[in-house]
Formats: C-alpha cells, sequence, structure tokens
C-alpha cells in the first residue's frame, strides 16, 4: 500500500510536466498551429525559472518567469509564421536549437559554476483534508500547487473548448480556417492567443522541473519530454481531458523504468530506462487507428 | 516591370547571396549587442570567431576535424528533407554507427585481421547501423503515420543509451577509466592522420560525390526529388511514396552511421560515451541547422557545413580566451537559420 502510495505521488508530478506540455501543443493545435517547439521552450523557462526563484528566493515569480518565457517564445512562433508563413515544423526545431542554446547561456552568465548546486525554494505543498487521508487516493490530492494549476488548466481548457460558444468557434478554425473566418472569427488573432498561451503552460512545465523537481537547473534537463508531449498531444486527439490519461500514461511508464532500473539484475539498466521512449512509439503504433487531428493542424492560413 | 527586370538581372545567385549576407550580419548583430551587454570587446569577438580558423595550422585542422562529422549529420537530415520529413536522429544515426563499428572491431580483434579487410568492415558496420536504425523511423512514418520528428527524438535516447549500454560493459570497458569508455580499438581497425588532417575527409569526399551522382544522376534521385516537388504528380506517375520515405531514411542514417564509424576510427580510436559531440552539443543538431541554412539543397551542404565549423572553432576560442560562453555562438547560428527561412520567404513569397 504504502508502495503505491508513493507511486502515485510521484506519478502524478511527472504527470503535472507531460500534460501541461501536451496541453500547451494541444491548444494550440486546436487552431492549427502544430508547435514541436516544446523541448526548447521548456528548457528556456526552466533555466529562467530556476534562476529567478533561487534569486529572489520565491517559487511564484520562478513559474511566472517560466510562463512569461514560454509567452515569447509562443509570440515568436506565432509572429514569423502568421507573418511570413514559415514552415512550422522548420521554426519549432529552429526554437528547439535557440531555447536548448539560450538556457545554458543565461545559467552560465547569471550563476555561472558553483561548487554546490544551487536549490530553489520549495514550492508550497497543499493537502486536501478528508480526501488526503484515503490511501492512493491521497497521492492525487497531497501535492504541491502546481498539480492543482495542472488539474485546473485541464478542466479550463475542457471547459472552454466543449462548453463554449468561443471554445467552439476556435475548434473551428483548428478543422476549417476560410469557414471560420467567413463567419467573422478573428482567425490571425486566435492562433497568436492560442499559441502564445500555450506555450506559457509549456513554460510552467519547463519551470516545474528545477523548481520542484530536481530543485537545481541542469543543463537538458527536459530529457525529451518536450518531444514525448508531441506524442501525447497526438494520442490524445488534441482533446484536453485525454492529454491527461496520456500525461499520467507516460508519466507511470518514466516511474516504473527507474522503478525497475533499481531492481534490474542481470538484465542491463539502460535497458530499462530505454522504456518510456520506446513505449513512446509503441503507444502511438497501437493507437493510430484512433487519432484524430484538428483537419487543419500544421497548414498555414492566408485569405485569398 | 521594371521590378521584373531586376530581378532577372540580378539572378538567382545575387538573390541567394544577399540573403545569407542580410541574414548573417542581422546575427552578428544580435552577436554583438549580446557580446557587449556582457561586457566584453565586440571587435575582438568578432575577430576571434571568424578568422581563429585561419590564423594557424592547428586552427584550419580543427576546423576541417569538425567539418568532416558535420557534412555526415547534415546529409542525414537533408535527403529526408528532400521530401519535406524531419530527419532529427543524425545524431542517434553516428551514434549507433560508431557503437557497432566499435564493437565489430573489439570483438574481431583477436583474430589479428589485416586493416585492408578490418578497415571496410568496420565501415560497413557503421553504415549498416546507422541506416538501420534510421530506417526503423521512416518505416513508423511509411507504415504507422507516425511523425519522424518525434520517432527520429524518441530514437536519439536510445542510440544514447546503447552507447553507455556497450562502454560500460565487463567486455569492452576499460577497467582503468572512471567515464565510460571501451578499450582501444586495434591499430589496424583505425584510420591515421595525414599532415594533421584526418584521413577520414577521403571519404568525406566520396559521400559529397555519392550524394551528388545519387540526386542527380540516378533515377532514384530523381524519385525522390519528384516526390519533394509534387507528391501527388510523383503518385501518379507511379512513384511510390512508402518506398520512397524509406529509402531516404536509409541513405540519410547510412551516412551518418559512417560519419560515426569514422570519428571513432580517426579521431578516438576507443568508443567514448559523449563522443559524437563538439563544443558539448551535439553534431546532430548542427547537420539541421547547416542543412537548413542551404534549405536542405544536398549541393550547398559542405560549403555551409566548412563555413559552420569555422563558428564552432571560433565559438571555442570565444569561450577559451575571453570566455564567452560557447552557447552564444550556438544561439547566434540558430539566428542566422531563423532570419535565412524568414528572409529566403519574403523573397519568395514577392516573386
Amino acid at each position: 500500500m504504502e508502495f503505491l502510495n508513493n507511486f502515485v505521488t510521484q506519478t502524478m508530478v511527472y504527470t503535472t510536466v507531460y500534460t501541461l506540455v501536451a496541453l500547451g501543443i494541444v491548444i494550440a493545435g486546436r487552431t492549427g498551429i502544430f508547435n514541436v517547439s516544446g523541448e526548447g521552450v521548456m528548457l528556456a523557462a526552466a533555466s529562467s525559472g530556476f534562476i529567478t526563484a533561487y534569486l529572489t528566493g520565491n517559487w511564484f515569480l520562478g513559474f511566472l518567469v517560466g510562463a512569461l518565457m514560454g509567452a515569447a517564445f509562443g509570440l515568436m512562433l506565432a509572429f514569423i509564421h502568421e507573418t511570413f508563413k514559415v514552415n512550422q515544423f522548420i521554426l519549432g526545431i529552429s526554437l528547439v536549437i535557440l531555447g536548448g542554446g539560450l538556457s545554458d547561456l543565461i545559467y552560465k552568465i547569471v550563476i555561472g559554476v558553483r561548487l554546490s548546486a544551487p536549490e530553489a525554494p520549495p514550492t508550497p505543498v497543499v493537502r486536501i483534508p478528508v480526501i488526503s487521508n484515503i490511501p492512493i487516493i491521497s497521492g492525487f490530492f497531497n501535492q504541491d500547487v502546481i498539480v492543482y494549476f495542472m488539474y485546473a488548466a485541464t478542466i479550463v481548457a475542457y471547459w472552454f473548448f466543449y462548453k463554449t460558444k468561443i471554445g467552439l468557434e476556435t475548434r473551428a478554425i483548428g478543422e476549417n480556417p476560410k469557414a471560420a473566418d467567413v463567419v467573422g472569427v478573428n482567425v490571425v488573432g486566435r492562433r497568436y492567443l492560442a499559441t502564445i498561451i500555450g506555450s506559457a503552460l509549456i513554460g510552467v512545465a519547463g519551470a516545474y522541473l528545477p523548481i520542484a523537481i530536481t530543485g537545481t537547473y541542469s543543463p537538458d534537463i527536459s530529457a525529451g519530454r518536450g518531444f514525448m508531449a508531441i506524442g501525447i498531444a497526438i494520442f490524445a486527439s488534441w482533446k484536453p481531458q485525454r492529454a491527461i490519461l496520456g500525461g499520467f500514461l507516460f508519466a507511470a511508464i518514466e516511474v516504473i523504468s527507474y522503478q525497475l532500473q533499481l531492481i534490474s539484475g542481470n538484465i542491463p539498466y539502460q535497458f530499462f530506462l530505454m522504456l518510456p521512449f520506446v513505449s513512446v512509439l509503441i503507444i502511438m503504433m497501437i493507437f493510430r487507428k484512433q487519432v484524430e487531428f484538428p483537419a487543419s493542424v500544421g497548414k498555414p492560413y492566408s485569405r485569398e | 516591370m521594371a521590378e521584373k527586370k531586376d530581378k532577372k538581372v540580378l539572378g538567382p545567385f545575387l538573390r541567394n547571396i544577399s540573403v545569407y549576407l542580410i541574414a548573417i550580419l542581422l546575427a552578428f548583430a544580435v552577436f554583438s549587442v549580446l557580446v557587449a551587454l556582457m561586457g566584453f570587446d565586440i571587435f575582438r569577438a568578432l575577430r576571434t570567431l571568424t578568422t581563429t580558423s585561419f590564423k594557424s595550422a592547428f586552427g584550419f585542422q580543427e576546423t576541417i576535424k569538425k567539418t568532416i562529422p558535420l557534412i555526415f549529420t547534415t546529409y542525414a537530415f537533408t535527403i529526408p528533407f528532400m521530401i519535406k520529413f524531419f530527419n532529427i536522429g543524425g545524431w542517434g544515426q553516428m551514434l549507433m554507427g560508431g557503437t557497432v563499428a566499435t564493437v565489430v572491431g573489439l570483438s574481431l580483434a583477436p583474430l589479428n585481421l589485416p586493416a585492408v579487410v578490418l578497415v571496410p568492415l568496420l565501415l560497413i558496420s557503421g553504415i549498416l547501423a546507422g541506416g538501420l536504425f534510421a530506417l526503423i523511423a521512416g518505416y513508423l512514418k511509411a507504415k504507422y503515420d507516425i511523425n519522424p520528428i518525434i520517432s527520429t527524438i524518441m530514437l536519439n535516447f536510445v542510440a544514447a543509451l546503447f552507447v553507455n549500454f556497450i562502454a560500460t560493459a565487463p567486455r569492452f570497458k576499460d577497467p582503468l577509466e572512471g567515464h565510460p569508455i571501451t578499450i582501444p580499438l586495434p591499430k589496424s581497425a583505425t584510420l591515421p592522420f595525414i599532415g594533421g588532417i584526418p584521413s577520414s575527409i577521403i571519404f568525406a569526399i566520396l559521400a559529397i560525390i555519392f550524394v551528388y551522382i545519387l540526386i542527380k544522376k540516378t533515377r532514384l534521385g530523381y524519385e525522390i526529388t519528384a516526390v519533394g516537388y509534387n507528391l501527388f504528380a510523383a503518385q501518379t506517375y507511379g512513384i511510390n511514396f512508402a518506398k520512397t520515405i524509406m529509402v531516404t531514411f536509409l541513405i540519410g542514417g547510412s551516412l551518418a552511421g559512417l560519419g560515426g564509424a569514422l570519428e571513432i576510427m580517426t579521431i578516438h580510436g576507443k568508443l567514448i560515451e559523449g563522443f559524437a559531440k563538439t563544443s558539448g552539443a551535439q553534431y546532430g543538431i548542427f547537420g539541421i541547422l547547416t542543412s537548413l541554412i542551404v534549405a536542405g539543397d544536398p549541393i550547398g551542404v559542405p560549403i555551409a557545413a566548412f563555413l559552420m565549423s569555422v563558428l564552432l572553432v571560433g565559438a571555442d576560442a570565444l569561450q577559451r580566451t575571453m570566455q564567452i560562453p560557447v552557447e552564444l555562438v550556438f544561439l547566434s547560428q540558430a539566428l542566422i537559420v531563423l532570419f535565412i527561412v524568414v528572409i529566403r520567404k519574403k523573397f519568395s513569397v514577392r516573386r
């Protein structure tokens, strides 16, 4: 029981990372922007967010700066794509590389080399009374505030896209931007907004890694999760409520692979560490038939 | 009308050159501003960045040493990119090539085979390892419609763990080393330096010729170009799209694998965890940047790879002599690419 409790608690921490990034990708994707820059955004936000939290001693400012850094990347992506119609994938990959360079650069400039790793202030933990006493369930409700933020973001995104008129209109952009434009939806404006908000969420996830999970920044801290989240967004058919399921699944695989590695015995531990990466591909193979893409995702739109 | 005439006089060459010049100037401008903000001497930084390669024999040799693997990872990205697919896995394919070549070399060491047998054997195993590893991504795209951006990145991580596995395996690990490093390859499995230049340059030149002939002179190259240019027309003409995807990944990965094997056989002489990197970053990343700079045109690859290496050698020198982090140069390289794709798009929109 104790083991299961720990497993759920740990899995929810990683679920938060995966889900926030996948949500960011889903939100932009709903307006037709395929944002593959997640890995770079996470890194840039991880470094800038961590530095802020460390220097100010304030965890909230750290996440805020991470989100703003993400938003800046989202703005860049939306601006370059909408203005010059540059291919979204070329743009996304360039931003991944830009973010990777930027993250280590600012860390080296501001923090430099230290003998002992600088530590971020702790992110506050909130225990929901009563339910957090129930075994297993407690793993979901005895967590830091960003985990609850992830729950809220998922619920709001679901409510917005499926229960509001503006949300329905926004989904229409992803399916058929021309038709949405004809009925008076501001296609370009919504694309900007969705990409910026989505990237801000990715930024929060990036900042979460050093501030709440490891406690300190290290190069390549995102470890491919920004790309795995693209897999989750696709697996989720670009639906927020499925993104959190996908996030949980991938997080569980990651946590299990760490556990197995410790008790690996005769099998080389590297093969257990390969598990999350291989699982992404296997899951995508299994679910490819069920996956639905917004019809216009990845394609530029211009009124011609 | 007048504008049209101007463009004709200017010609595509000058137009391309101006795209590059503007992009590079803009990126250097950003670089200079950042250098100034950090409190360093701009002119000294720019001079170090651009001239270190040409000031000494050592600088030039270093540049060539970086150019060779970079040509291979650039082709690894470029060839699938000709049909608009993204092979982000050049680095992983290079790792697999180098690792499998090492395993073959070390396993055959007790037989004392001569270099004439051993060298080609290692090169072929590198080619096969890189090619088949990339083929996984091509197959997943062709049969399961899995975006190669995701699959190739996932395979990069698998490859990095595989390197660690081999470099720490009791059979291969050098017991005197703390870091994961294998025992050295037999001398007859390595390639020499000639006048400070790694002899692997011969294979880089062969690869350049191979790609040129493949693209310009063969039916397969024609099919790849056709699919990239107009998929629908190419399919109508009877070109098998799924096969083309797999072939481009196979070729791209084979070249990266060859590059990896050469890197081990020439530069290191053994498998080292963290090889296939330069200035602390993966050759795969620089291959992507280089390829995007030449817009995925295989013919421009060698020159662009050389110029990228000049900047990388300059970046190392900046860090060594002025304590300017190498990441500042990586950032500027990414900016060059962003500026180039934007400006190029602007030109083509107007046309």
